[in-house]
């Protein structure tokens, strides 16, 4: 399996987005705002097919029009402050129009299943090169910015009030679940990458731990879940949206069942 | 520490004020308890107050940068957070950009929660949490502290506790304190002076004003 160079892509950037996926996944559950991840992969199916009927790399204008929507969803909050949900369904309007217009009218269609359900052929050595910038980028910057997004997530007045800049925070944060979004759509496919989001991140919590491990087990099951999902995809002759979704419902089920084995043997 | 001058609020432009033609001065090294009813916006002001709300009119002037904030620990924040006691305090010191490394320790051990440290606050019970919120305020040794009613939720060996170190701040480490109370016995008890809100307005005297009990 390793012999192939798209398997050795499909492995590295793998590795890259099961680093990068749980890092914004932990806040954006926490904050309770997990289906933004929904609406952002909505809308970088917009960006794929723009980017396709402009002959762009997918990726850079996914990037760019998942990161205009994030911040669109950023600004439209202050005026529903009590309906956040609300501001998602317009920004995934506005996407999903977007898309199907485009693709429907034959000029984007071009291999759209591969964006939509993840494929570990289709990940070149230039796609690489931007996942590799992209995560890199973005882990450096959510180190930066570690105590901060904690603050924000747990206490956003606490925040402002303890001098932290939560607007400009908060826009950086949204054009980092748009890089994750968009680094994550070749391997994942867009169906799945809210999943890729939330679902590790859901297996950590039933571990009851502290913010640093809960961050750092949302990676080892993003890990766990990737893999394991890009693996069987190759055996199986499946697209690996697919197999990683499975890979990590299973997961979650194994840690729910282990913790309710560990409380009957108590 | 605190001037407002003729502050007037309300959520939205086409309703009436809820605060109207606020003037207060609450002075330095005092400990003011507002009171009044549910609904009376006591939270408001001290949101207007913490520059987390726009005054629709008039002027609030703060003479000190160091403001520490203990939010109602039930609602504000979400208690499932998974985090744990020092990470709380840890993030806190970080943004602060606070140098000395032995001061998260101290803290803990002063509010008698070092063995908490590693606990997850989703797991303390109110007067523990209500502690740890009071050590993240102070911190950055504010000048001005201001709670949003820190006894709710608490049992009564806990809220003297909690009474008992605002005294103590109040007396000894001289920090002016402003608290939202609906615990009027402490408040009584407690304060160098009562504010009390009500119809929008706010009217504030010393404690001695009261001795005689408070009329909301």
């Amino acid at each position: 399996m390793l012999e192939y160079g798209f398997m050795q892509n499909a492995l590295i950037a793998g590795v890259l987005i099961s680093i990068l996926c749980p890092c914004v996944g932990v806040f954006l559950v926490l904050k309770r705002y997990s289906m933004m991840g929904d609406a952002l992969s909505h809308a970088s199916f917009a960006g794929v097919a723009i980017g396709i009927l402009l002959g762009f790399n997918p990726i850079i204008s996914a990037f760019i029009f998942t990161s205009i929507c994030g911040l669109l969803i950023e600004k439209l909050r202050s005026y529903y402050k009590k309906y956040a949900e609300l501001i998602l369904v317009i920004v995934m309007t506005l996407s999903v129009g977007i898309a199907i217009t485009l693709i429907s009218s034959g000029r984007a269609s071009a291999s759209v299943n591969s964006y939509l359900f993840g494929s570990i052929l289709t990940v070149t050595r230039e796609d690489l090169l931007t996942v590799l910038i992209l995560s890199v980028i973005s882990v450096f910057t959510i180190t930066i910015l570690y105590n901060q997004l904690i603050y924000i997530t747990l206490d956003e007045d606490g925040a402002k009030i303890a001098g932290v800049k939560v607007k400009l925070i908060n826009y950086l944060f949204a054009l980092l679940v748009a890089a994750t979004i968009s680094v994550s759509l070749r391997i994942m496919g867009i169906l799945v990458i809210s999943s890729m989001i939330a679902m590790p991140v859901a297996a950590a919590m039933q571990l009851n731990q502290g913010f640093k491990r809960t961050l750092i087990f949302s990676i080892i099951f993003g890990f766990i879940d990737i893999m394991t999902g890009l693996i069987l995809s190759y055996y199986i002759d499946t697209a690996p949206g697919g197999t990683i979704a499975l890979t990590s419902v299973a997961v979650l089920l194994v840690i729910i069942l282990w913790k309710k084995l560990l409380v009957c043997r108590n | 520490m605190i001037q407002i001058d003729n502050l007037n609020y309300t959520y939205s432009t086409d309703t009436e004020y809820i605060l109207n033609n606020i003037n207060l001065n609450i002075e330095k090294n005092s400990y003011v308890s507002i009171l009044g009813d549910n609904g009376s916006a006591k939270t408001t002001l001290i949101k207007l107050i913490l520059k987390l709300l726009t005054p629709s009119t008039g002027t609030i002037l703060i003479n000190t940068d160091k403001i520490g904030y203990v939010p109602q620990h039930v609602g504000e924040v979400n208690s499932q957070f998974p985090i744990t006691v020092y990470e709380l305090l840890r993030c806190h010191y970080k943004v602060l950009n606070l140098k000395n490394s032995k001061l998260l320790n101290e803290v803990l051990k002063n509010f008698g929660i070092f063995e908490f440290r590693n606990s997850l606050i989703s797991n303390l019970s109110g007067g523990q949490m209500q502690k740890v919120f009071i050590a993240r305020a102070l911190l950055g040794s504010p000048d001005l502290l201001i709670l949003d009613e820190p006894s709710t939720g608490l049992d009564a060996q806990n809220k003297q506790e909690i009474y008992c170190i605002l005294k103590n701040l109040n007396l000894n480490s001289k920090v002016t304190i402003l608290s939202v109370e609906h615990n009027i016995e402490a408040a009584l008890e407690n304060s160098t002076h009562i504010c009390i809100l009500k119809e929008g307005t706010a009217k504030i005297n010393s404690i001695s004003n009261y001795l005689g009990g408070v009329s909301c």
